[in-house]
Parts: C-alpha cells; sequence; structure tokens
C-alpha cells in the first residue's frame, strides 16, 4: 500500500510540474525563448496568493484566481519590456535577459517579502481523505484535479480556438504566420500570459503542500526545465507525460531510495533524457 | 583509379528516405584542373558537392583523396587532408575583422601549443610569421589587403565573397572546392575571378566549382560535368558538353547564359 | 601583439598601494576581488572564448575548494599540491559533463549544464559523512610558510599571492587568445561550420576549452576555500552562478579585462550596497539586463570604442 501512497502523492506532485512545464514550453514553441523568469511566476503567483489572503482578507479560491489574473497582466507586461523588443536578437541575449529578469524577480520578493518561509493556509491543506490505507489531503486532491482540467482546456484550446490555431501557426511557422495575417506581437503576449498564468495557478495550488520563500522560483524553474527536456521543448502532450513521470519517479524515488537523493532523481532523468534522445521523449517536430 | 586524380569519387549515392538525391556518380579532379559541376536547380549538385567536402556522409560509394579512402569523412578531416571549400551563402566570421578571418584559416598548418606561445618560444615566433605571410598572400591575390582591419560583416556583398576564398586560400589547400562563387558578382568581378582561378591552377592547385553562371564555367573550366536528377549525364570540356544533345534537351526551356 | 604596456606598471603601482596602508579591510575585499577575477576569467573561456552558456560553472568551482581542503584535512596531502589536485579534479568533472553536453547544441546546452551543476550542489549536500553536508567544512588550514612568517589566511600575505597568480593567468588568457588554439576556440563560437571547414574539429576544441576553464575554476576554488577557510555547498549554488555570470557579462565577456572589471565592479559595489540588503541583488540584476540589452561587449567595449579594436 505504500506503492500506491506514494503514487499518489507522485501524481499530485507530477501535476503540478505539469502546470509548470507546459508554460514554459509553449512559450518556447510560440515565442522561440528558453525563459529562466519562468519559475518566478510561480512563486508570484504563491505570494499573491498569499497575501490577497493576508492582506485583503480574501478566501482561497478568490485570492487564487485574483493571483492568477495579476500574474498574468505581470507576464504580459514582462514580455513587453523583456522579450518582445529582444525577438531578433540571438537566443544567447535572450537567456541571459531572461535570468536577469529571474534575478530581478527573485530578489526583489526577498527585498519586499522578505527571506523568512511563509506558509499557505487554505481549507483544503489540513482536510484528509482516507482510502483505505491510502491517506490524501483535500489539497492534493484539488491539486489534481484543477491541473486535469486545466490541461484539458489548454488542449481544446489550442486544437480548436482560433487563437489556438494562431498559436500553432506562429510556432510552427514565423514568418509564414505573419504573412498570412497573424499579429505574432499579439499571438506572443497572449501566449505569454497564458503561460505565466498557469505557472501562477501551480504556485498558488503547490505553495500550500509545503512553504513559500522568495528563491523558491530557482527550483520551480529546474523542475520545469527538466519536464520540458524530456517531453520535449514546444510540445504540450510531452510536458504532461513528463511531468507526471518526474513526479512519480521521484515520489517512488525518494521512498524506496532515499529522500535525500529525491531531487537527484529529476536531474539524473535530464541527463540521460538529453544524451538518449535530446530532442525529447514524445517531441513529433514540432507540437501537440 | 587514376594514378594524378587528387580527388576522386567512384558511384558516390545519397539517399534521404525516399528520395534518391544523388545516384552513383563518378566525379575526378586532377591536380592542375579546374573542372566545373553544372545541372539545373535541384539536381544535386550541392547535396554532391557537400559529399565532397565532407559535410555530408554518402549513402553509398566511394571517396579518395590523393589515393587515401576517405569516404564519409567529416569537414574538419577533409580539411586536413588539403582541401578548402566556399559555401553557397556566404559563411565568413562576420564579427572578427578581414585579418582574423585568414589568419584563423592557417590552423592547418600550424603546429605551436599554447606552452610554446606561452614562453613566446623561437619556434612559435617563426610559424607566427610564416602564417601571417601566409595570410597577407591570401588578401593580395583578392585583392583585399586594404581590408585589412574592417570587420568582416561591414564588408560589402562582393567583398565578403571574396574574404570566402581568401579564407579557403589562407588554408593553402591542394583542392579547391568552390560553391558559386559567381553568384551577385557583375562581368567586371566575374572576369577578375576567372583570372584568380586561372592563377590557382597555374600554381598547381586543383579546383572544382558549382556554378550556373555560364560565362565563367565557358571561360575558366578545363572540364565539366553535367548532372541532372542526381545522375551525371555529360562530361567533356565545355564546347563538348555544351553541344551535348542531352544537355541541351535539359536546359531547353532554362536561361541558358547569365550574364 | 604585447601583453606588456605602460599604463599596466601605473595600474599594479595603484592595486599595491593598500599593502603599504595596512587596511585589513580593504586588503581583504581586494583579495576576494582578484579570487573572483581568476573564477570569472575561468568562466570567461567557457562563455566568452567558446561561446558557449553554461550554468553549471558553479559546481567545478566548489568541487575543487572541497577537494583540495578534504585532501588536506582528511588524507593529510601536503598543501602545495592539493590545489593542483583540487585543478585535477574538477578538470576530470569538467571532461565527464563537457563530454557528454558539448553534443548539444542550442539552448539545451545551459539546460543541461544548469542540471549537472544542480547534481553536484545535491550531491554535496547530502553526502553528509565526506562533506558535512549544508554545514560545510571550516577550520580550513590554511597555507603557510612559517620560516617566512607568511601566513596564506591574511590578506596582507594572501594578496600579493593572489595578485601574482591573477597577472599570470591573465597574461595566460592574452597568450591564449593570440594563439592558434585560442583562435580554434573563437573559430567555433563564430561559425561552427566555417570552423570545420579549415580543419577544426570542433567538438574536440570545445572540450579542450571547457576543461581548462573547469581546472582554473577548481584550483581558484582551492585558493578560495584556504583564504577563507570555511566553505559550504552554497559555493555551487545559483547565486554564485549567477554572480559569475554577471561579472562576465557586465565585464565584457570574451575580453581580457573584462571579468576582471566585473568582479571588481561585484566585489566593491556588493560591499558599498551592503545596508541595502536584498535590494543589492536588484541592482546587479539591472545592470546585467542593461548590459545585455544596451551594451553587449560589457563594460570593456565602452573604453574600446575609442581604440577602435576589434573582437
Amino acid at each position: 500500500m505504500l506503492f500506491l501512497q506514494q503514487l499518489l502523492n507522485g501524481l499530485a506532485n507530477g501535476m503540478g510540474y505539469v502546470l509548470i512545464a507546459v508554460g514554459l514550453t509553449l512559450v518556447f514553441g510560440v515565442l522561440r525563448i528558453v525563459n529562466f523568469a519562468h519559475g518566478e511566476f510561480y512563486m508570484l503567483g504563491a505570494y499573491a496568493t498569499y497575501y490577497a489572503m493576508a492582506l485583503a482578507g480574501l478566501s482561497y479560491l478568490p485570492a487564487l484566481l485574483l493571483s492568477t489574473v495579476l500574474v498574468a497582466g505581470l507576464g504580459v507586461l514582462a514580455n513587453y519590456f523583456f522579450f518582445a523588443p529582444l525577438q531578433k536578437e540571438h537566443e544567447f541575449t535572450i537567456l541571459l535577459s531572461s535570468l536577469g529578469l529571474a534575478l530581478l524577480l527573485a530578489h526583489s520578493a526577498e527585498a519586499i517579502f522578505g527571506a523568512d518561509p511563509k506558509y499557505l493556509d487554505t481549507p483544503f491543506s489540513d482536510a484528509i481523505l482516507d482510502w483505505g490505507n491510502i491517506t490524501v489531503t483535500q489539497q492534493r486532491l484539488l491539486i489534481m484535479g484543477v491541473a486535469t482540467l486545466l490541461i484539458l482546456l489548454v488542449y481544446a484550446f489550442i486544437r480548436y480556438t482560433r487563437m489556438g490555431q494562431m498559436m500553432q501557426a506562429t510556432a510552427q511557422h514565423p514568418e509564414g504566420a505573419a504573412l498570412t495575417g497573424i499579429n505574432t506581437r499579439f499571438v506572443h503576449g497572449y501566449t505569454f500570459a497564458l503561460a505565466c498564468a498557469l505557472a501562477a495557478l501551480s504556485g498558488a495550488l503547490v505553495g500550500p503542500t509545503t512553504m513559500l520563500f522568495p528563491t523558491v522560483g530557482d527550483w520551480a524553474v529546474l523542475k520545469g526545465f527538466i519536464v520540458v527536456v524530456m517531453g520535449g521543448l514546444g510540445s504540450v502532450t510531452g510536458a504532461l507525460l513528463g511531468g507526471l513521470i518526474l513526479g512519480v519517479a521521484e515520489a517512488l524515488g525518494g521512498s524506496y531510495i532515499s529522500m535525500g537523493f529525491k531531487d537527484a532523481i529529476g536531474y539524473a532523468i535530464i541527463i540521460a533524457v538529453l544524451l538518449w534522445r535530446p530532442q525529447g521523449l514524445f517531441n513529433a517536430g514540432a507540437q501537440r | 583509379m587514376s594514378k594524378t586524380a587528387l580527388l576522386q569519387a567512384l558511384k558516390l549515392s545519397k539517399r534521404f528516405g525516399g528520395l534518391q538525391a544523388v545516384q552513383s556518380v563518378d566525379l575526378s579532379v586532377n591536380v592542375g584542373e579546374v573542372v566545373g559541376l553544372i545541372g539545373p536547380n535541384g539536381a544535386g549538385k550541392t547535396t554532391l558537392f557537400n559529399m565532397l567536402a565532407g559535410s555530408m556522409a554518402p549513402s553509398g560509394g566511394q571517396l579518395f583523396f590523393d589515393g587515401l579512402d576517405c569516404t564519409g569523412a567529416s569537414a574538419h578531416q577533409m580539411a586536413k587532408l588539403g582541401l578548402a571549400r566556399t559555401f553557397q551563402i556566404t559563411s565568413v566570421f562576420s564579427a572578427l575583422s578581414v585579418w582574423e578571418n585568414v589568419l584563423a584559416a592557417t590552423y592547418r598548418h600550424q603546429q605551436a601549443s599554447w606552452m610554446s606561445a606561452f614562453f613566446q618560444t623561437r619556434g612559435f615566433r617563426d610559424e607566427q610569421v610564416l602564417m601571417q605571410h601566409r595570410a597577407e598572400e591570401a588578401l593580395r591575390q583578392t585583392q583585399l589587403l586594404h581590408r585589412n582591419r574592417d570587420t568582416a560583416h561591414s564588408l560589402p556583398y562582393g567583398e565578403q565573397r571574396k574574404l570566402e576564398i581568401a579564407i579557403a586560400l589562407a588554408c593553402a589547400p591542394r583542392l579547391l572546392l568552390l560553391d558559386e562563387p559567381a553568384a551577385g558578382m557583375n562581368p567586371e568581378e566575374g572576369a577578375k575571378l576567372v583570372q584568380l582561378i586561372h592563377r590557382l591552377r597555374d600554381q598547381g592547385m586543383a579546383v572544382l566549382l558549382v556554378e550556373h553562371h555560364m560565362r565563367v564555367v565557358m571561360g575558366v573550366c578545363d572540364r565539366v560535368v553535367v548532372i541532372n536528377s542526381g545522375e551525371k549525364i555529360a562530361e567533356g570540356s565545355p564546347q563538348e558538353v555544351v553541344q551535348h544533345p542531352e544537355v541541351i534537351r535539359v536546359y531547353l526551356g532554362r536561361e541558358a547564359v547569365h550574364a | 601583439m604585447s601583453f606588456f604596456k605602460p599604463v599596466q606598471a601605473l595600474v599594479l603601482g595603484v592595486l599595491l598601494l593598500p599593502l603599504a596602508m595596512g587596511n585589513d579591510y580593504v586588503l581583504h575585499m581586494l583579495t576576494l576581488w582578484a579570487l573572483y577575477s581568476l573564477l570569472a576569467l575561468s568562466l570567461n573561456i567557457v562563455v566568452g572564448f567558446l561561446g558557449e552558456l553554461s550554468f553549471g560553472h558553479a559546481a567545478f568551482f566548489g568541487v575543487g575548494a572541497y577537494t583540495s581542503s578534504l585532501l588536506v584535512m582528511q588524507l593529510h596531502w601536503p598543501m602545495w599540491i592539493t590545489p593542483l589536485a583540487a585543478a585535477a579534479m574538477a578538470a576530470l568533472l569538467g571532461w565527464l559533463i563537457g563530454y557528454v553536453s558539448l553534443r548539444i547544441v542550442g539552448p539545451q546546452f545551459a539546460i543541461l549544464t544548469l542540471g549537472f551543476g544542480a547534481i553536484v550542489l545535491t550531491i554535496t549536500n547530502y553526502w553528509v559523512d565526506v562533506t558535512r553536508g549544508p554545514m560545510g567544512l571550516s577550520q580550513i588550514p590554511a597555507f603557510s610558510l612559517p620560516a617566512l612568517g607568511l601566513d596564506f589566511s591574511h590578506a596582507i600575505h594572501m594578496y600579493p599571492l593572489a595578485l601574482l597568480l591573477l597577472i599570470v593567468v591573465l597574461y595566460g588568457c592574452h597568450v591564449l587568445q593570440h594563439s592558434r588554439q585560442g583562435r580554434a576556440f573563437i573559430a567555433t563560437r563564430e561559425n561552427r561550420e566555417l570552423a570545420a571547414a579549415i580543419g577544426i574539429n570542433v567538438f574536440r576544441t570545445k572540450l579542450i576549452g571547457f576543461v581548462v576553464a573547469t581546472a582554473l575554476a577548481g584550483f581558484t576554488g582551492a585558493l578560495y576555500a584556504h583564504y577563507l577557510r570555511v566553505i559550504t555547498p552554497d559555493l555551487m549554488s545559483l547565486s554564485y552562478m549567477s554572480a559569475m555570470l554577471i561579472m562576465v557579462v557586465i565585464g565584457g565577456k570574451g575580453s581580457l579585462y573584462g571579468p576582471v572589471l566585473g568582479a571588481l565592479l561585484y566585489t566593491f559595489l556588493l560591499e558599498a550596497l551592503r545596508s541595502s540588503g536584498a535590494w543589492r541583488m536588484v541592482v546587479f540584476a539591472a545592470l546585467l539586463i542593461a548590459c545585455v540589452v544596451f551594451l553587449p561587449g560589457g563594460l570593456v567595449s565602452l573604453w574600446r570604442r575609442r581604440q577602435g579594436a576589434i573582437a
């Protein structure tokens, strides 16, 4: 039964990773940017939820929604000021710029919010469900439920809506898409906002299961990279499968081998994948 | 296998999935000879060229350089053997100066290690002087010496193309592979290019060029090979090839002569 | 191209002045600057000369620090050999990581090296039996020459040594830029395909550069460990990595003195802004972004523009 318990934990964590990774992979696919600052939006989502509850007195779910919208808006600004102007630059420049943004956001957060860890309490974090020998907090169930729903929505969005198809077109052929009249700048901004919203949501959902500190973004972006590299840069399906695999591998590895080396498992996976199949496990070349 | 053939390709083929880009081509270039490779667009010239230069591995056939089996050798290995090439889309070290560009190309002839540079040994300093002479000579042959200090990307297109050739020359190759060297050149520049190639040939270099400019091909080549749909359809002197019925058929309806 | 110029004598004189004044605090800052300069120069080989954005470089710094310290403290190796052993260890690790990573072209390289760096950090953190984990190593023996009364954990003695090493390494980098090997590094950075076409084995060249850089980082780590006498796994963290990148990029990647300038800015500005707490790093982050966007050649390019020099 320990196995099932760990499996469930792993899936819950994994869905959290998926939310981070989907945004990261979309930004790469559509904007061709590897965004080191992505984890910071996860961090901001968690902190925004915390402060919305602590300062504005909102309850958890409204706070979560508010913070998602806020951080998405911040993402639009970030794209406008940092990434859009650098569109034509060498990827080196963009990578370094995104590192700069990550540092800017993380250290600003430290300066403003303080470096001490904060605890995000929600009505779901203590409530427990018992299923035979398996224990799961409602928060974890919430993560899995919301994340699953979101992934399906994102998938449907990309496949069936006009904006989604414009995103696909821009990802597959930037110049061609612009020639057919697609406003690629708008698509970029939209995609970035969507990615940040997903990251923020992940932060708000997963935050309560652990503690918040300003540098959590570094951890989040690294997980995101691991998943995205596994799944293939630009592939949403890959991000989904990769995230779940990582979550489960960590949970099982952590309990059966050693808690300490839990994180190392993810890094070992990423290395193994990049060496064996650098384009990712599920990458068909371009999208979905 | 001809004793004097510097480069010898036997039944060279390349397959991309379902597409046979090059089919069993025999090609040779001798010392002191200028060979032209022509054919319509999409005939497989570039693929063949890349296989000869080592930047693409053949699916079948063999390649020999000066008698040595170098089938499947990589680009840098071919360069080490004494082959130099230019690219269809101008390829130089854009951010570096013209001087730095050609000096870099003297790489394969240098032996001095970093240690000998650190201690400024006699051997190192002598080698440096030698390499500088070589670089200077390459720039002189392509009339770029006055552009020494300029950054490569600040050069106008025609001069960048010349820089490409200067880089190739600085490698002191035995075989020079030129990919559409006359592209974008006016007739005057084209004539200068023909003169340069003739000079190089007289100095003992072997040259293979892919070209669409018929005037250049006629003017400079000792021998012409015609490729169509991945296969060799004709070979001979420029005059012979131009009258070859198959060649005429393939080029009919296409512009046979570019200014 | 001469390395030794008259203006350097002047600069050297200025740099040696603090020794006469004997202010421990300033000397300590200067020693840190010299050590950080060495570290930045090592990263510059990868980022500047090879043109590869490595996010795992701090790991080699840390590995060097730990290797030297542990060899002295646990295995009682003589202290004059351990920095070289540290360099060798870092070089070995660099060879392994470089061998697998340099095959990958594109942004995946940055991610891969980030992952490797994170693994090394995690292992150091959790291998408590050997490394004492997050607590780190303390009371690391210092280099000393008792016969001459020299104790290299004191800034007044360490500073001239570090400065001397810095000059030697700068000369080495200068020589590199004008040597066959260095030109090959730059060629692979500028145009991979053309580099191969002129006879350069691109992969092998990048690997050599990578290993040299990691060896230097490891060596510097050893010096750092025996000077400060306290080290923690933090040395391998993203914060040290970012600091290094900031020094190289703001100073001027690919140049000779850029990393040294960047280290100077970092060491002294960080100290000057000490009272601002976390805002210090915000300032550096803003500087990094500003440099990347507006001044890609770094601070060095400001003065080079006036001289009209190239690459």
